[in-house]
Formats: C-alpha cells, sequence, structure tokens
C-alpha cells in the first residue's frame, strides 16, 4: 500500500483505524504529506461548515466548560522520578474524568527517563488519552505503540505514536478497571502484540 | 489580580496588539457580526481574540477561552456531528468529547499546521465518526436516504448561512462521482474500502475521487470570498 495515496482519505476521516495509524506514523516522516495534509485539510474541514441544522441545546455549553473545569481539577502532574511506581487514580467520584500518573521504566534508558512524564486521562465512559512527553523520537523503522492490558487478559494494541516532544494518543477502545497501560518500542506499522519491554506502564484503577 | 490572572491578561494583551498583522486578510469582513453576538444574553469578553490565541489560552486552562471557542464553532460542530450521527443525543456527545479533545489537547496545537478552527472542527468529526461506525443502525439507511434539509433556523447568524452556501456551491460544481465519494465519506462517516465495497468500485477508483474531490474544492474554496474561518479584520 502506497501511503502516500491516503492523504485525502484521512483528511476525510475515511480510513479504518489500522490504516489511519499507519498513516500517521508515516505522516511523522514524510514531510510531502505533512504539506499535502495541510492542504487537503483544511478543504475536507470547509465541508463542515456546509451543512445546516438547529442551534444545538443551551445545556451542552455548560456540560462543556463544567467538565473541563472538573477535567482541570483531577489532572496530576507527574513527579519525575526514574524509578517504577503506581498512583491510584484520582478518586472518579470527584468529577467525571480521572487521570492517573504513569510509572515511567527505566529500562536502559537511565540517561532519559527524568525527562520522560506521561498522563492518562480517563473519561467517565472509560475512553482514555495517554499524553506522553520527553520520549526520544522513535528510531527510523520503529514506532511507540500504546497498550491496554485488561486484568488477566492479553494486551489490545490501542494507537501508535511516533515520540519526540508531547504525544497524544488517544486510546483505542475502552479501559477496563484494573487494567494496565502501557507503551512499547515496536516495528513501524505496529504489531499486534508487545515485543520489547513497556518504557511506560501504568495501572488503571 | 493574581500571577494567573496577570498571566492570562499579559497574554490577551499581547494578542490584541497583534491582532491587525495576522488578520489584515481583506477578504473578510465578518467579524463586526460575530464581535456583536451574545449567546444567550452571557457576554464574551474574548470576543475579540483570534482562535489560535483562544487556543493558547485553553492550554493554560482558562475555561472562558474554551467557551469562546465553543461559542464560534459549536453550533457548526453539532450541526457536522448530527448530520453524520443523525441522532441528537450522540451528536451532543460527539461535540462534547470533541471540545473535551481540543482542552486536553490544546498545547500541541501548532498553527503552522492549519487553522484552529479545522483542527476543533476535525476533533468533533472523528469523534462523530468513530460512533457512526460503531452504531451499526445507520449503516442500511444512509445510502438510500438523501439527507434531510436541516432547518437552519431565523436564528442563525448571516455569516454561518453565508459560508453553507458556498460550501454547497462548490460542491454542487464537482462531477457526480467526486460528490458522491466526499459526501459519503465526511458526512456519511463510510471508510474507503466501505465506500469501495458499496459502490462496487475499485479503491483506487474510489481513493482517485476523493483525492480529485478535495482538490477542486479547494480550488473553488479558495477563490475570493472563500474564506471559512473567523479572521479578523483591522
Amino acid at each position: 500500500m502506497d501511503l502516500h495515496e491516503l492523504t485525502a482519505a484521512y483528511a476525510l476521516d475515511a480510513l479504518d483505524a489500522d490504516d489511519a495509524e499507519a498513516y500517521e506514523a508515516h505522516l511523522a516522516q514524510c514531510e510531502r504529506c505533512r504539506a499535502e495534509l495541510a492542504e487537503l485539510g483544511e478543504t475536507a474541514t470547509a465541508l463542515a461548515f456546509g451543512t445546516e441544522a438547529p442551534a444545538p441545546p443551551e445545556r451542552l455549553r455548560g456540560a462543556i466548560v463544567a467538565a473541563a473545569a472538573a477535567e482541570r481539577s483531577n489532572v496530576v502532574p507527574f513527579p519525575r522520578r526514574p524509578w517504577a511506581f503506581r498512583v491510584a487514580a484520582a478518586a472518579a467520584a470527584v468529577a467525571a474524568c480521572a487521570a492517573v500518573v504513569l510509572g515511567v521504566w527505566g529500562a536502559g534508558r537511565s540517561t532519559k527517563t527524568e525527562a520522560v512524564s506521561a498522563v492518562v486521562v480517563l473519561g467517565a465512559d472509560r475512553h482514555a488519552t495517554l499524553t506522553v512527553s520527553g520520549l526520544a523520537r522513535a528510531p527510523q523503522g520503529k514506532t511507540y505503540e500504546a497498550w491496554v492490558i485488561p486484568a488477566g487478559g492479553g494486551a489490545r494494541p490501542a494507537g501508535l505514536f511516533a515520540g519526540g516532544g508531547t504525544s497524544v494518543v488517544h486510546l483505542r477502545g475502552t479501559v477496563p478497571s484494573g487494567a494496565v497501560v502501557a507503551a512499547t518500542v515496536e516495528r513501524a506499522g505496529g504489531t499486534t502484540a508487545p515485543t520489547t519491554a513497556p518504557v511506560v506502564t501504568a495501572h488503571i484503577s | 489580580m493574581s500571577p494567573r490572572q496577570a498571566d492570562v491578561a499579559q497574554l490577551v494583551e499581547h494578542f490584541t496588539r497583534n491582532e491587525g498583522v495576522r488578520g489584515s486578510n481583506p477578504r473578510v469582513g465578518f467579524e463586526p457580526i460575530l464581535r456583536a453576538r451574545r449567546i444567550g444574553g452571557m457576554s464574551r469578553p474574548l470576543a475579540h481574540l483570534s482562535d489560535e490565541a483562544l487556543v493558547l489560552l485553553a492550554a493554560r486552562s482558562e475555561e472562558s477561552a474554551l467557551a469562546e471557542l465553543y461559542d464560534r464553532y459549536g453550533r457548526t460542530a453539532y450541526g457536522l456531528a448530527l448530520r453524520v450521527l443523525r441522532d441528537e443525543r450522540l451528536a451532543e456527545d460527539a461535540v462534547q468529547e470533541g471540545f473535551l479533545a481540543v482542552w486536553r489537547t490544546a498545547a500541541r496545537f501548532v498553527p503552522e499546521r492549519g487553522k484552529a478552527s479545522s483542527w476543533i472542527l476535525t476533533l468533533v468529526h472523528r469523534r462523530a465518526v468513530d460512533a457512526v461506525r460503531r452504531e451499526q443502525r445507520r449503516r442500511s439507511d444512509t445510502l438510500e436516504r438523501a439527507p434531510e434539509p436541516a432547518v437552519g433556523g431565523a436564528d442563525e447568524d448571516a455569516w454561518l448561512r453565508l459560508q453553507r452556501e458556498r460550501v454547497q456551491d462548490a460542491l454542487r460544481l464537482l462531477p457526480d462521482t467526486q460528490r458522491e465519494a466526499l459526501e459519503l465519506a465526511y458526512y456519511g462517516g463510510f471508510s474507503q474500502s466501505e465506500l469501495a465495497e458499496r459502490l462496487g468500485q475499485p479503491l483506487g477508483t474510489i481513493k482517485s475521487r476523493m483525492f480529485a474531490g478535495l482538490t477542486r474544492m479547494r480550488e473553488l474554496l479558495g477563490e475570493p470570498g472563500m474564506e471559512m474561518s473567523w479572521t479578523s479584520t483591522s
């Protein structure tokens, strides 16, 4: 499959999840596709202005702002320590979401780990976002892959990211209570099961 | 004034001062309409800021910036989500999730890669598409049923109506096969492989139609007066 050809479909959100992930990994390495996506993405979004509809219910604005405020108060900053640890989710009862601090495993990267930080923001619907800062960009031909590992279950691929700077990964599927969220280095395009030791890992309560 | 308020005030001043530089696009003259608008009687103290400045403020956990972005694009986002999902409750969820994604990832927004409005609507669209693909029930009826002409409502402002007409005009100028591919993908939430199967065409043909359709749309919308997002004039 020629990944260059997927730009229009990606701009329209018309790729299956696997193709979208492969394309995103490709995007990190392809200047031409980034430039093309910048143009076609703007055009695709123009289609959003082509719809007509009644105004949204008034409660929606307040609901969004309240949820945002609740999230802010729950996000726990990551203490920069070079060893693994676990922190229970902030009391989920407080609001519609909880944040979990990830332990960062040295895994032979002791010179780099101190700058690595990672946070999982868990929504009330159990969908979660993993934000990782300070991981070096994945080497050529490699990618970082996020995993959701339910208690007593196998690892489920949950998204790819390139690393370097800050990466935000909307984890695919839901994160059940008792699961572990982890990220490993894998070959470009990702794998169906982790093949290396995790660089970040978190227990989700 | 707390340190954080001072910080925000400084940012606001910075962007207010620089607004004239980045907002010098002479094609757009809609801002006065928007500036005068009040949603539900609420005042909008950040109404003079650019979208990009608001995203920057949102990245600093300024809730009023998120509210202002919602005031600008919430209606479009909701219309889009409703078009894709055809269910008010699901559309509300998609809009809320999309704006919360804006909130969570605002610090990651890179202005060089595109406009803030596009980024916001993309986040909402993605959630709507994810949701519609989970909803099996729409699969059977979307292709057969033309989208019902939704009512814009008398309260819709002139700017949004103008943008809608321009996009619809541009769509009408596309060859039928290209328009069909764009509409089914973007408004229907169908993936390219689903489209290939349903339309009985090779995947390569679907890819070509989407690419050609978007490229042509880009040319049409690039013509004078086709600016899509909130851009200030001064």
